[in-house]
């Protein structure tokens, strides 16, 4: 078995933590091995073995040939104390500590007054499947959760929101929810993105909150349904969060269907998991992204996963554009500019001019937020700045709405659009993002077929 | 883009258009629709047809979407379940000929719409206005939008110095200039002035180029005006020939300068390549050179050339230029040398006594002359010991191209000695400060009260532009002017700094008018908001820079347009867009618009077209 590597920054938000082993101890599964330094969640040794390497940013473990089921259990206290004591943190995205996020400690009172917990389970990213799978083995414990964070966090109400395509597993959860009025579901419509919290309120709730506000500011918490199964699992079982699930798909042997990983120590190698899945495809592939297709990152064979990871997809081999002019649209809901960039020389084209979207605003920290997730401003603009600097190519990285809106107008001016996306939707097998056949609205009776084909343009 | 409910209600005439996919059901609101500003290029790139699309304002009242339809999509009736009844059609945009207002005195009201992207959208306001045109945006091919000027209050053309009229006008310095008549000139052995005859010693031309390793050699002619149709290489320069008085610095005290004949700079490299960037102005004179415009040589007057040939590859590296540049004021040195020695009061045919009045309690304004940095051979040596000299003086690329503040008179006593050779048509020569109409208007006029001139350069690096660019804000920040002008020289790449000049300007709260050429070829490269006025300082008649020297810059009837544009801009009233294509017609309004308002006739210029068609021009342009 290869070493472990567990980051000591395990989200993509906070401070890493700082080791409390050192290189020769010897380490049990489910161990403390690190403990925040900041803003940061509890790290455990996800296997038995001994520390052989501490670096800056990691502890790296060689694992124990045997490798117990069994791990050490954290210590019993209030339910709040064991989300903290389990190093739980967030993993729809940027990885924030659980327990910070549903209990102000400062003021030492729950964050919601008489509020609603929304539990995100959009799968938003396109080709991800573990969190469904997930919900549909044990829906029971879903609501267990809900239940714990509710009452942590001061909450009446819990929210389940799940794309209406679910419907095995919508109809399993609605058996349950029958007997239990505090929580419903609320049926979303599978387009990009749904994941977004905003969104997740706007769509809940009603409420279209600013880019520089919190779900805090509609009186809710956002919540990914797997963060409430790692909740339950330290509050059941006293299970620190060393095990993750996760979704391995793309350019894998034997084809584009999802590798749905359960209990995947936290500090697996990529190369480990694609070769898990079965090893690459022969015909090759373009990048490796650790995350999802619009928000994850490029990365390399020998990184390992976090307590973040939601997936490995590996994507089709780069197109030779030869230098072409290719402009770029920022938006955020895709990737920031650095990485659209990284796009246009790994497709080897020359950037010729950069857009942002309007509603693509700049945060304080330098990141973007959408103004109105998945509901477009406008494009036309844009492409016709990209047409003017002379661009063949454009590669956009907006949602479902955005990008049927650059897709009006930029091909008929002779812009040739790529979606970001598009190298990973076609190995996993999605459709592309372009053009938008579905309605943005759902019925949320989950026996009323929608309108999916009303699409006309009248001109 | 979608809009807001203020843009909305400005474009409440202007066709509903969706800016994203909607479906069915939808309330229409401001931001379900794209913004009007854009439409003419979407309907010139067939991806609009706005036949039969209803209004803004029309749809904006409760109207429900009936179909699902997509980005781009017109709002007809046949799509909405309801929509209000069209009105207000007559309220369309009010022509520019529609009447100056009553009262001569009175700015024009003129209503202007922010910029959206590429252009800026002007319309009329409330009937007594005037249209502007203002180049914005997005550079490139499309829309070369064109500048024009604005509305009404034109002063009146004053001959003779405001100072001497205006009462509570302050004289804050003046200085005078001896004119003295030369109508023949003479290569000979000596440099001399005989009666009106000008010997020049033809030696000091070889000496000139000699001191300069990079040049070959420097030659003299004389070009008489019944030899105009002679080929010359590119023009880089004409000077006037002057001289102080005593030990006066520029500015003060008096010059002397002699009528009737100018110096003009030629150069080639060895090779035979013309010392220019953007086209070059070689040719026949009578063919090429844009008479009587501020920069250029009088018709009638005698041309003194001084032709320089220069290593090769020299002709874009800046000290090829330079060394020209100095060769030449070798021999000119030496002509003002005499001028000193042997000039008397007797032979003065003319004296200017030029003021700097200020007014207070008039509307401040400062000029800001953005001139060429980018090394190259785009440099200028500022104020020098004399009028348009070398010696003394400080190239504007050594000094890091910052703001550097001038007072009118050094201005027009040549402290700009213009080594540019960008395009011959929009270059500013030296002559052109000597004679700036910018400065003359503005310090003629009662209105405002001309604080002074700022030069600011355009160094080639666009973290420098917008380093000179802050430091111009910060300068005329603490001017505490009421408004400004922003002239530039050229296109293209100059273009981005001066809208940044601009913009650092206006965000300060100080309105701006600039000037430039634009028309069709010269489109500004970027823009911002408060890019809103601007005077098009092209004559050319196809919008171009036709290498026809000093066609396109900045003239009296620019300098006129401009001030008008700025009181009608500090009287708080707004400007009205451009057409999206270049016409003459807004310019040719705004003039009408001013004759109107002061019941006085300007006077336009000629362009190439009264020059006789050099076969360049024929097969390159016209």
């Amino acid at each position: 078995m290869e070493n472990i590597q567990m980051l000591l920054k395990q989200g993509a938000v906070g401070k890493p933590c700082a080791p409390v082993v050192a290189v020769g101890d010897k380490v049990k599964r489910g161990q403390l091995i690190a403990t925040p330094t900041g803003l940061g969640v509890n790290v455990h040794s996800s296997v038995s073995g001994e520390v052989i390497e501490i670096t800056d940013d990691r502890i790296i473990i060689k694992p124990d040939d045997e490798q117990p089921e069994d791990y050490v259990k954290i210590a019993k206290g209030s339910n709040l104390e064991m989300i903290k004591e389990a190093g739980v943190l967030g993993q729809g995205g940027a990885g924030f500590p659980t327990f910070i996020k549903i209990y102000d400690g400062k003021n030492d009172k729950p964050v919601l007054d008489h509020g609603y917990i929304l539990v995100n389970a959009s799968e938003c990213e396109p080709g991800l499947a573990h969190n469904i799978q997930q919900i549909d083995e044990d829906p029971a414990r879903l609501l267990r959760g809900i239940h714990y964070i509710m009452e942590i966090a001061g909450a009446d109400k819990g929210i389940i929101a799940i794309k209406k395509k679910h419907r095995e597993t919508i109809l399993k959860l609605d058996a349950l929810l029958k007997d239990d009025p505090a929580i419903e579901r609320h049926l979303l419509p599978d387009i990009y993105p749904m994941g977004e919290e905003r969104a997740v309120v706007r769509e809940c709730l009603g409420i279209e909150l600013e880019p520089d506000k919190l779900p805090s500011a509609a009186n809710a918490v956002v919540i990914n349904s797997e963060t409430v199964y790692s909740c339950v699992a330290a509050i059941e079982d006293q299970k620190p969060l060393i095990d993750k699930n996760l979704t391995v798909r793309g350019m894998i042997k034997g084809g584009s269907e999802a590798h749905v990983f359960e209990n995947v120590p936290v500090g697996t190698s990529v190369q480990a998991l694609i070769d898990r899945a079965g090893g690459f495809d022969e015909m090759g592939y373009g990048e490796i992204i650790m995350g999802g297709a619009f928000t994850g990152k490029a990365t390399t064979l020998d990184a390992p996963i976090t307590k973040a990871t939601g997936a490995i997809l590996v994507t089709r081999p780069f197109r030779d554009l030869k230098g072409a002019k290719v402009g770029i649209l920022v938006c955020a809901c895709g990737g920031n500019l650095e990485r659209m960039e990284d796009l246009v020389a790994k497709y080897n084209g020359t950037v010729a001019h950069v857009c942002y979207c309007k509603q693509a605003q700049e945060m304080p920290n330098g990141t973007r937020k959408c103004e109105r997730p998945g509901n477009c401003p406008g494009q036309v603009k844009n492409n016709l700045e990209f047409k003017k600097a002379g661009c063949e190519y454009i590669i956009i990285g907006n949602c479902s709405d955005c990008s049927n809106t650059v897709m009006a107008s930029g091909p008929k001016m002779g812009l040739k659009v790529m979606h970001m996306t598009d190298l990973a939707m076609m190995a996993v097998g999605h459709p592309l993002y372009r053009t938008l056949k579905v309605s943005k609205k759902v019925d949320q009776d989950l026996d009323v077929v929608d309108n999916v084909e009303d699409n006309e343009t009248v001109q | 883009m979608s809009i807001t409910a203020e843009t909305a209600k400005q474009h409440a005439n202007d066709p509903a258009v969706l800016c994203c996919r909607a479906e069915a059901g939808t309330e229409l609101t401001p931001a379900n629709f794209e913004d009007p500003a854009i439409f003419p290029d979407l309907v010139d790139s067939g991806l609009l047809n706005l036949d039969g699309a209803l209004k803004l304002g029309q749809v904006l009242n409760g109207s429900k979407l009936t179909k699902t339809v997509d980005s781009l999509t017109p709002i007809t009736a046949d799509i909405v379940d309801k929509f209000d009844a069209a009105e207000g059609e007559e309220e369309a945009p009010a022509a520019a000929e529609e009447a100056a207002p009553a009262e001569a005195a009175a700015p024009a009201a003129v209503a202007a719409a922010p910029a959206v992207g590429g252009y800026i959208n002007l319309h009329i306001g409330e009937g007594k206005n005037i249209d502007i045109q203002i180049p914005a945006g997005i550079g490139g091919g499309v829309a070369a939008a064109p500048a024009a000027a604005v509305a009404a209050a034109a002063p009146a053309a004053a001959a003779a110095p405001a100072a001497e009229e205006e009462g509570e006008a302050v004289v804050v310095r003046e200085m005078t200039r001896k004119h003295y008549k030369i109508d023949k000139v003479v290569l000979g052995d000596e440099t001399k002035i005989e009666g009106t005859t000008l010997y020049i010693r033809k030696a000091a031309a070889q000496e000139g180029a000699d001191a300069q390793k990079l040049v070959h050699s420097l030659e003299l002619d004389v070009i008489t005006p019944d030899n105009y149709h002679t080929y010359t290489e590119t023009v880089m320069d004409i000077q006037p020939i002057a001289t102080k008085e005593d030990d006066y610095e520029l500015g003060e005290g008096v010059t002397r300068v002699l009528d009737g004949v100018v110096m003009m700079v030629t150069g080639i490299t060895e090779e035979g390549v013309q010392v220019g960037e953007f086209g070059s102005s070689e040719g026949y004179i009578d063919e090429n050179m844009m008479w009587n415009r501020p920069g250029a040589v009088d018709k009638g007057e005698i041309i003194i050339r001084a032709h320089a040939v220069i290593d090769n590859k020299k002709n874009m590296e800046r000290p090829g230029p330079i060394a020209i540049h100095t060769a030449v004021d070798h021999v000119t040195q030496e002509i003002r040398n005499a001028m000193k020695k042997q000039l008397t009061d007797e032979q003065v045919v003319d004296t200017q006594v030029m003021r700097q009045v200020r007014r207070p309690g008039k509307k401040k304004i400062v000029i800001v002359k953005e001139i060429m940095g980018q090394g190259a051979m785009h440099d200028n040596f500022l104020f020098p010991t004399e009028p348009v000299g070398v010696l003394g003086a400080k190239p504007n690329v050594d000094l890091g191209n910052v703001p550097v503040a001038a007072n009118p008179l050094e201005v027009m006593d040549g402290c700009i000695h213009a080594l540019t050779c960008i395009g011959p048509a929009s270059k500013e020569m030296s002559r052109h400060y000597w004679r700036e109409p910018l400065v003359y208007e503005a310090i003629h006029d009662d209105d405002v009260d001309l604080v002074g001139v700022i030069f600011v350069g355009s160094p080639q690096a666009n973290t420098d532009k917008f380093y000179v660019s802050r430091r111009l804000g910060q300068m005329v920040e603490s001017m505490n002017v009421d408004g400004a002008f922003v002239t530039t020289e050229g296109f293209g790449n100059n273009h981005v700094d001066f809208t940044s000049h601009i913009e650092q300007i206006g965000k300060r709260g100080v309105p701006v008018v600039g000037f430039s050429f634009c028309a069709v070829q010269g489109a500004l490269v970027t823009g911002n908001k408060y890019c809103d006025a601007m005077v098009d300082n092209n004559k050319s008649m196809s919008g171009i820079e036709n290498e026809v020297l000093a066609c396109n810059t900045l003239c009296h009837e620019d300098a006129i347009r401009g001030l008008a544009m700025l009181k009608a801009k500090m009287a708080g009233e707004s400007i009205k867009a451009p057409e999206r294509k270049y016409t003459h017609a807004v310019k040719e309004s705004n003039v009408e618009l001013i004759e109107k308002a002061y019941g006085t006739k300007m006077e336009l210029v000629d362009n190439e077209q009264a020059l006789p068609m050099s076969e360049k021009r024929k097969a390159k342009y016209d």
